[in-house]
């Protein structure tokens, strides 16, 4: 299986005026392959969007590497940037443009070919249910709308990685249920995609991999399955307490010896 | 870049309330502000004795000598006896020739300067009182009747003629309303695009596409600066309209010849170009400070605490250059902003002043290298660029400091 994102020992910390220097990613090791979505699951503050921005090249890692794509993110920049489709944890969409103006302004961005563009807007205006509001400015829109159109301009460029930061957080179970086919038709489509989440349905739900993270460090990679037979719990909420109260026990006991 | 202005762009001139708000802001608060500055200038002109100003005569007729002295006594000036009348706007000039026996008074002031106009009405009583004293002692000797004289009000003459208040009033109330107007606007595009973006979380997914930090950066500068051009544009457009429609009725009003004012002696080719090539500089100025202070905002709320005292200070020092008794000079021209502002009335002012206006370029381009040098690099990281934290913003204008003084 060809790997599409490949992660090593990654490391990003920060300085905090009161804390000091703080660990946000501690020796991150994963990969995704070709056609997969990977779930990266974590508390809050356990890394995971650190680690998302750091693969989409918004934050530098203080050492160890990520490629997507077959690119370096510290030496091919520019070159991860076209490989990839980001959404943030929120929608991230201009107020008063329309989700027409925005979807054709980030193809207009991403270097989408000047003779497709129309078409491929129009493509995924029809794909993803649009029509209604396309001329609608985003500010006007439902929080579901809002993250459809988020969606659709992330993918406009068809690039073969996804980072999805918490898709479909805040959103009502029918909106959420939408984005969860699209995220399987995209996948179907060949496209590696990685998101985070808090919620534990949908990444058992969707996720081929799940990896979980707590105070930047991975604890455990593996299938729903793999999961379910190491830490002898069926659900996959019990199945992330189980490995994040281990965690934690281990990190105390450290402290006390 | 240009999609990125463009969508910026787009994105501003549809948000309506920010709109109105740019133009109201400078329609509303700026005549009044200039009004209230130059009654209080005309009104408590103390400082007038720090400054001084030469009052020239001359007394053609022996007889009058002994106006002299009244002449002498007028305070802070410095009089000076004149053969040649040779009156021009750098002093008060008097000649007093004889008429009828009576002294006759010609005087010749720059009624805009209000030193020039205190001095006078200290001078008045003085004329009038020895002309009062010349007609008693002219009754007593030809045993006149006191009914056959009337006392004659003096009329000093303007040395500019009787426009040049209204178009000196006007050749810098126009192009100031308009600086009030593009400030106003790039201080609410510059939070908008810099910490509303970081807000929103728009930079962000902008920074995930093929370009450059700095073109990101570049692209909202000149956005800002385009935004500020086109409020200023409208602004200095409406102005002039409302103005001239204000003036004319009020010239119609005043009546007595007035009628006649000359409006291109402000709406002319050379005061509009020099405004607008002044214009511009301010706004690419301001919007470098603005867009710089607004960048270590992460929210809205943030930018506009840290825009305001940036507003307030560049707001005002434009206005400062109303004050009459100010002169150019190096502080002046160090300081950004007031220094394009005051060059740019010396030059509708024809008081071109060469070694100024170099101090002012030289000082200016200073400052842009600074900015760029300096506080560009902070505004490209990621904590900056990006709004990422969650700590207040005194913690992270510390952390920033910290992280400086490690470097």
């Amino acid at each position: 299986m060809e790997e599409k994102i490949i992660i090593k020992n990654l490391n990003k910390e920060f300085y905090d005026p009161q804390r000091g220097i703080v660990k946000a990613v501690d020796n991150l090791s994963f990969s995704a392959f070709k056609g997969e979505i990977f779930g990266l699951l974590g508390p809050n503050g356990a890394g995971k969007t650190t680690t998302l921005r750091m693969m989409a090249t918004l934050m530098k890692p203080n050492s160890g590497s990520i490629e997507i794509a077959g690119y370096d993110t510290e030496k091919n920049p520019q070159d991860v940037r076209r490989s990839i489709g980001y959404m943030s944890s929120s929608t991230a969409l201009y107020p008063r443009l329309s989700p027409r103006e925005i979807i054709t302004y980030f193809a207009e961005l991403n270097d989408f070919p000047q003779n497709e563009l129309a078409m491929r807007v129009e493509q995924l205006i029809k794909y993803f249910n649009i029509g209604e509001y396309a001329d609608t400015y985003s500010e006007k829109l439902s929080t579901g709308m809002k993250q459809i159109t988020s969606i659709a301009r992330t993918i406009v460029h068809n690039p073969p990685v996804l980072i999805l930061d918490e898709p479909s957080s805040g959103l009502d179970v029918i909106v959420a249920q939408k984005i969860h086919t699209y995220i399987l038709d995209l996948k179907n489509e060949g496209k590696t995609i990685i998101f985070s989440s808090h919620n534990m349905g949908e990444v058992e739900k969707i996720c081929d991999r799940i990896g979980i993270i707590d105070n930047g460090k991975l604890l455990t990679v593996g299938t729903i399955d793999e999961l379910r037979k190491i830490s002898g719990k069926y659900y996959m909420e019990e199945i992330f307490i189980y490995f994040v109260k281990e965690f934690e026990e281990k990190v105390y006991n450290a402290h006390q010896n | 870049m240009k999609t990125l202005i463009e969508i910026y762009l787009k994105d501003l001139l549809r948000n309506k309330m920010m709109g109105l708000m740019v133009i109201l802001v400078p329609v509303i608060f700026y005549p009044l502000l200039y009004w209230g500055i130059t009654q209080f200038i005309m009104i408590k002109n103390g400082f007038a004795e720090n400054r001084d100003l030469t009052l020239h005569y001359k007394i053609e007729n022996p007889e009058f000598s002994s106006l002299e002295d009244s002449i002498r006594s007028v305070s802070g000036i410095d009089a000076s006896k004149t053969q040649q009348f040779k009156p021009d706007k750098n002093g008060l000039y008097i000649n007093v020739s004889m008429f009828n026996d009576l002294p006759r008074y010609e005087v010749y002031l720059d009624s805009s300067n209000a030193f020039q106009m205190k001095a006078y009405s200290e001078l008045e009583p003085k004329l009038s009182g020895f002309y009062e004293t010349k007609i008693n002692e002219l009754i007593v000797r030809k045993n006149y009747k006191k009914e056959y004289f009337k006392v004659y009000k003096i009329e000093p003459v303007n040395i500019d003629g009787r426009n040049e208040i209204i178009t000196k009033v006007l050749s810098l109330l126009i192009p100031l309303m308009s600086v009030i107007s593009i400030l106003a606007s790039i201080a609410a595009a510059s939070v908008e695009l810099a910490s509303g973006h970081s807000e929103d979380k728009t930079t962000e997914t902008t920074l995930t596409l093929p370009l450059n930090r700095k073109d990101v950066i570049f692209a909202k500068f000149i956005t800002v600066v385009i935004y500020g051009m086109l409020a200023g544009l409208i602004s200095f457009t409406f102005i002039v309209v409302i103005m001239m429609h204000i003036f004319t009725s009020m010239i119609d009003k005043i009546g007595a010849g007035m009628a006649d004012f000359d409006w291109s002696l402000i709406i002319n080719f050379r005061n509009i170009s020099l405004s607008l090539l002044s214009l511009t500089i301010i706004a690419f100025f301001v919007s470098m400070i603005f867009i710089t202070a607004a960048g270590f905002a992460s929210k809205r709320k943030e930018g506009n605490i840290l825009v305001s005292p940036f507003s307030a200070i560049i707001t005002y020092l434009p206005i400062v250059i109303v004050i009459p008794a100010l002169e150019p000079n190096i502080f002046i021209a160090m300081t950004p902003v007031l220094n394009i502002a005051f060059a740019l009335k010396l030059v509708i002012a024809d008081d071109i002043n060469t070694v100024f206006i170099l101090e002012t370029l030289v000082f200016s381009s200073l400052w842009a290298v600074l900015l760029y040098r300096f506080l560009f690099p902070f505004l490209l990281e990621e904590e900056v660029l990006l709004g990422y934290s969650n700590t207040s913003l005194t913690k992270k204008i510390k952390m920033k400091m910290s992280r400086w003084k490690k470097k």
